[in-house]
């Protein structure tokens, strides 16, 4: 591998590989034999046929910020990071796209193209630091996917390696190209299928005008009425997300932004043009004014404006304020019963005799409920990881989903039967094995292993460089 | 179970069946699939028709499995904008339930009374507001499928943010049917806008669309549709708006203005008018019986115009075209003059459209042109991974079989 490679990319030593034990998901740990660092497609290639040939599972990895542990190693495995591929190969802004290495970081795509008055739309919120590859793996979204899509709707074209080391191209910038659109089913296969070693991103030109409003409600049954609402009038925002009592009271700990205390409020973005813009978004505070809206803020300017939504993207680490530990969940509701979950979610939490705060998408339903808990009690940590089961359970009993945009990974492999039929998942395995017959790809995660006695949940911690208020996520 | 033998009307590119099923539920579905499957029968689906044209004629076809009595609307959330549909509902159908309540579903392709949505899906057929909404592929929620081996399995779900498991419905959008039956399909819905415009710039060049279009998006104009229908080397580029009425007639107005400045002489059309228009945008479908599909890069256009446009128009008698300048997708449709001069002028339009990273698909033609040509055009660089998903999914290769690229 050091040929390969090179000497200065390939570690094994066991200090080096500490960094590669885990990912976002922070306290599943597992060492791998060995971490690489391709340089080129060539080397990526090489590298899966060595592995192949000496029988080791391969995990690819990007930044390592995922929150289900799909970077994370098993055993004898080895680790293929992609972070030495970081350049950005071509940017054609007639045709809006760019081809990137998969390591390139999020942001830098939009940063890349900004000055010219062009976008990348998927935002995760550790867009900073997470890379492309990752997001391709993950079919990230963010909080603007309620109006743009998910990484599937922006991604037109990727070299992936495949098991034996082929390079294989899938799609392009031209559109519909003849064939099985496997393109479809790479973005979001979690790394069960290959190696992706370069991508063609699909660039968007900025929207002419974005207005933004912050409500408050005195409980999350009024602010679900409205976001409801606001739908049912036939408007698309581009973000409306909702945070709660606590999440509230941790973001103000955190930001000291002088929101009031109040039971609920909605972050909403319209963006578009103008004229379009201006009409849907006093249409949209009308409507949350008449669900019952305490107080209605508009920005006054941009500085103002990004305030506010700095407010709603530091409540997940601000919840370490007002909590000693606590674990994220990701779940998907139908929109029309988020009052009602919420609702649930607080009977559930009184049981566990635990705290819930609820920071999360509401335009699509996407749940994001941190569960508070303070691991020097004895048993709490337990009550939470239970607590945070049951809450993906209800999802699922409301025809939702146990993820909405952190994946399944090795977290949720077991929980993919509260969703899927025997049946179901073998059909998700005839494409994995068509594209990998030996399962050489990133074992263990996404397919629920055999069901064993006592089987239980790994929850989501707090990332370290979240912790360290390096990135924040919403 | 409603089975029969075939006739003449149950044919696929000439082909008759010995066997028709006409499944009343997704129960029965299944029975006619799993007894394909016992009997080791190859089988085909048809729903509406409208794209049986499209691959090439099956080379086996025992069975066929008709959807049109699978057409339940079988869940409409109004509140969570989705809805989920039998295969054999027609597009129109399912518009009609959804009108009531202001939605709905962000497709608009061709013949929608008799176009279903498993035919939708499984040809990935699409209309002018893909410029805005996308196809299939980006509204489509969750599917569940009658797999090869008669068992009925679902994937993603019904909610519009789902990453559970591997998206097998997307990868069923295009693929004809050789994969699985689509039983059910759930989409995302979107309101059904307020008001609508469309601005006519009448016989521009090339380069004259392709500028404007251009300038729309730098202008950030959001047009919900953009259309350039031809019958010779000129266009008239449609171009409309939708959405809430403020929003429409300012961006209509402002379009007007980027016009004169690009010195394109437009006018915003009245209702008949644009109805016009877009309803003559959809004839050029049926111009004569062969219909040829075309991509390329949307800065390709003017050379792709030039080339393969131009090529097969001149081989055409009557011709039309229609180009989405921002999708870089279009079509080509008319009666054939000779066989092998329509078979030279198409793979003259590959070679053009090759270096553009572009193709070609034959999506109708007439039997004798069929032999002289390949309908999908060269098999695509992931086909071997292509065969090898169809080999997991249909290990007997009895679905639609030798239809699809590269006979799949």
């Amino acid at each position: 591998m050091a040929a390969v490679v090179g000497p200065d990319h390939c570690f094994t030593a066991a200090a080096d590989l500490l960094t590669y034990e885990c990912d976002g998901l922070t306290h599943g740990r597992t060492r791998p034999d060995l971490v690489v660092l391709p340089g080129s497609t060539e080397e990526v290639a090489e590298v899966v046929r060595l592995s192949r040939a000496a029988g080791r599972p391969i995990v690819p990895r990007g930044s390592g910020t995922g929150l289900s542990g799909g970077a994370r190693p098993v055993p004898g495995s080895v680790v293929v990071g992609l972070s030495r591929m970081r350049r950005i190969l071509e940017v054609n802004l007639r045709d809006g796209w760019m081809r990137v290495e998969p390591g390139v970081i999020n942001l830098d795509v939009t940063r890349a193209v900004s000055g010219a008055g062009f976008y990348y739309a998927p935002d995760p919120s550790s867009q900073s630091i997470c890379s492309i590859g990752g997001n391709v793996a993950e079919n990230s979204g963010g909080a603007h996917c309620l109006k743009y899509g998910f990484t599937v709707n922006h991604v037109l074209g990727a070299r992936v390696v495949i098991e034996d080391g082929t390079v294989v191209d899938l799609g392009g910038p031209a559109p519909d190209a003849p064939g099985l659109d496997l393109l479809a089913v790479l973005v979001g296969s979690e790394g069960l299928l290959g190696i992706v070693t370069e991508v063609t991103l699909r660039l968007l030109r900025r929207p002419e005008a974005t207005r933004t409003f912050f409500a408050t409600f005195p409980s999350t049954d009024e602010a679900g009425e409205a976001v409801s609402q606001i739908i049912a009038a036939g408007i698309v925002p581009a973000a409306i997300e909702m945070m709660d009592r606590l999440a509230i009271v941790a973001a103000k700990a955190a930001t000291g932004l002088d929101w009031p205390d109040v039971g609920a409020a909605l972050l909403m973005d319209a963006d578009g043009p103008l004229a379009e813009v201006e009409h849907t978004s006093e249409r949209a505070a009308d409507i949350a004014r008449r669900a019952g809206a305490l107080e209605l803020r508009l920005p006054r300017s941009e500085a103002e404006r990004q305030l506010m939504w700095k407010g709603r993207k530091s409540a997940f680490a601000a919840v370490g304020r007002i909590s000693p530990n606590y674990l994220v969940e990701d779940g998907v509701i139908p929109r029309s019963d988020i009052a009602a979950v919420l609702r649930e979610i607080g009977a559930m939490a009184k049981d566990h005799g635990l705290r819930v705060a609820n920071v999360f998408h509401a335009g699509d339903g996407n749940l994001h409920p941190l569960v508070l808990y303070d691991a020097r009690e004895s048993g709490q940590e337990h009550k939470a990881e239970h607590l945070g089961g049951e809450i993906l359970r209800m999802c699922v009993r409301y025809g939702g989903s146990i993820t909405g945009e952190h994946g399944v990974g090795a977290e949720k492999a077991a929980f993919m039967r509260e969703m899927f039929s025997e049946d179901d998942l073998e059909t998700m395995r005839f494409v994995c094995t068509a594209f990998d017959p030996d399962g050489s790809f990133n074992p263990g995660k996404v397919f629920p292993a055999t069901r064993l006695c006592g089987e239980r949940l790994e929850r989501e911690r707090p990332h370290p460089a979240e912790q360290a208020g390096l990135i924040e996520r919403w | 179970m409603a089975e029969r033998p075939g006739k003449d009307s149950d044919a696929i590119l000439g082909v008759i069946p010995r066997l028709v099923f006409e499944p009343e539920s997704l129960e029965e579905a299944e029975d006619a699939v799993a007894r394909c499957a016992r009997d080791r029968l190859t089988l085909g689906f048809i729903g509406g028709g409208t794209e049986l044209g499209m691959g090439a004629a099956p080379s086996d076809l025992d069975a066929v499995l008709r959807t049109c009595r699978l057409d339940r609307v079988l869940e409409h959330a109004p509140a969570d904008q989705i809805v989920t549909v039998e295969a054999g509902a027609t597009l129109a159908a399912l518009q009609a339930v959804l009108a009531p309540h202001h939605q709905w579903l962000a497709l608009d392709p061709p013949w929608p009374e008799r176009a279903t949505l498993g035919g939708i899906v499984s040809t990935n057929a699409f209309g002018p507001r893909r410029t805005r909404y996308g196809a299939a592929r980006d509204l489509i929620l969750g599917v569940s499928i009658v797999r090869a081996d008669g068992t009925r399995v679902k994937a993603g779900g019904k909610v519009v943010k789902n990453v559970a498991g591997f998206d097998v419905a997307r990868l069923l959008v295009g693929a004809l049917g050789t994969l699985g039956l689509v039983a059910t399909a759930t989409f995302r819905l979107h309101p059904v806008p307020e008001a609508a415009a469309t601005v006519l710039f009448p016989a521009l060049d090339s380069a004259g669309v392709s500028s404007l279009a251009e300038a729309c998006r730098a202008a950030q104009l959001e047009p919900t549709s953009l259309a350039a229908v031809a019958d010779s080397d000129r266009f008239d580029l449609g171009v409309r708006f939708e959405g809430f009425a403020p929003g429409v007639a300012k961006q209509a107005e402002r379009l007007l203005d980027l016009g004169r400045r690009e010195r394109a002489a437009g006018e915003r059309l009245g209702e008949a008018e644009a109805r016009a228009f877009w309803g003559r945008h959809e004839a050029v479908r049926e111009m004569g019986p062969l219909r040829v599909k075309v991509s390329a890069p949307p800065s390709g256009f003017p050379a792709v115009a030039r080339t393969a446009l131009a090529r097969l128009l001149g081989e055409l008698s009557p011709a039309g075209a229609v180009f989405y300048p921002t999708l870089g997708l279009g079509y080509v449709a008319g009666r054939p003059s000779a066989v092998s001069a329509v078979a030279a002028a198409t793979a003259e339009a590959r070679e053009a459209l090759a270096p553009l990273g572009g193709s070609l698909v034959v999506c109708e033609a007439p039997h004798d042109l069929r032999a002289a040509v390949d309908v999908w055009g060269a098999p695509p660089p992931a086909f071997a991974l292509m065969e090898r998903l169809k080999g997991r999914l249909d290990p007997d290769r009895r679905l639609n079989r030798g239809r699809f690229v590269g006979g799949i």
